[in-house]
């Protein structure tokens, strides 16, 4: 095993670890985790496999398929993210707006 | 017309300097006022005391479309039959809006826009202000549909049913655009009219700027992609 396959692992184990204090709600998360981590590490310590993967989806190296996959995924997430930051503050808009609206005064009678 | 039910709607942040002089001018022309301040950091409150102006306070900084908005539902809320979206800064014409409300009823329009492009019109605008909203108006058509002499303009006038189906979700300066999105969704009958706009040193200090468009022109992209 290699330095850096030592370093990958370690690192998926402790997120793996961490995400299950996280969300031990469901057997679903539970399983999920396992089978996320599970294949992190399969990759990490059999990156031929990435290879042979990639080479038979017609890209050159497992890595390169990863960096694919993995910009796409990032796109994907910058998208919901954004989607979610726009209700966010659409929301928030309303409640100011109401609480304005409700706190409105006329400047002249105050005085 | 009858001008109690015409509300003046003045979104307003940081204009201190000039609002109190822009609302004795609505005020002197017998209109009602409506003032959101989005949450100015300068004396704006202080300058209008003892004015009949209702005054409604945004705690957190929203932006002009959300103010313009807030303003809108206040308006609605207080019986509004006719809705005029005024800019603090002072550049408007008060004389305009008699006319704009006259042009409403008088040909059953749902929404007037004054443009500052027309023959009729007067301002004495930079030529490349001038080529910036030409441009500007431009992107609006791209995005809208609605081919106008002019783009953000400030002053509008609109009537009930419009302001029932206007409802800004920009809160930023694209809410320009967002108007005539609506418009063309909720097929509201518009027209322009020629307003008169004078650009003081202090609005040419405030007013947009080439990189805001810019910006504006994203936010444009990213409402036609989330817009819901």
């Amino acid at each position: 095993m290699t330095i850096i396959q030592l370093t990958l692992t370690v690192c998926l184990i402790l997120i793996g670890i961490y995400m299950y204090t996280r969300l031990r709600s469901t057997l679903l998360d539970v399983i999920l985790i396992l089978l996320a981590t599970g294949t992190g590490i399969f990759f990490v310590l059999f990156p031929d496999f990435t290879t042979q993967l990639a080479h038979w989806m017609g890209v050159g190296r497992g890595v390169d398929l990863l960096l694919y996959l993995g910009f796409l995924f990032l796109f994907f997430l910058i998208i919901k993210l954004y989607a979610r930051i726009r209700k966010m503050e659409h929301n928030f808009t309303e409640v100011v707006r109401n609480k304005s609206i409700k706190d409105a005064e006329n400047l002249e009678k105050k005085n | 017309m009858d001008s109690s039910s015409v509300y003046i709607i003045i979104p307003s942040f940081n204009e201190a300097e000039v609002i109190r002089q822009t609302v004795e001018e609505v005020l002197g022309a017998g209109f009602k006022i409506i003032l959101v301040d989005d949450c100015s950091t300068d004396l704006t409150k202080e300058k209008l005391k003892d004015l009949p102006v209702i005054y409604i306070r945004h705690k957190i900084n929203l932006g002009q479309g959300a103010a313009l908005q807030t303003g809108i539902q206040m308006a609605r809320l207080n019986g509004a039959e006719i809705f005029v979206s005024f800019d603090a800064d002072g550049q408007h014409d008060v004389n305009d809006i008699a006319a704009m409300c006259e042009k409403l009823e008088k040909e059953n329009l749902d929404i007037v826009l004054g443009s500052r492009f027309l023959p009729a019109s007067t301002t004495n605008i930079s030529s490349s202000r001038k080529l910036f909203l030409k441009l500007a108006s431009l992107i609006n058509f791209t995005f809208t549909g609605i081919l106008l002499t002019d783009a953000h303009n400030g002053l509008r006038a609109f009537n009930r049913h419009a302001a029932e189906k206007i409802n800004l979700m920009e809160n930023r300066m694209a809410h320009a655009t967002e108007f005539l999105v609506q418009i063309k969704k909720h097929r509201l009958m518009f027209a322009e009219h020629p307003v008169h706009i004078r650009y003081t040193d202090y609005s040419r200090k405030k007013g947009q700027s080439l990189l805001n468009g810019i910006r504006i022109f994203f936010e444009l992209i990213l409402n036609k992609f989330f817009n819901k």
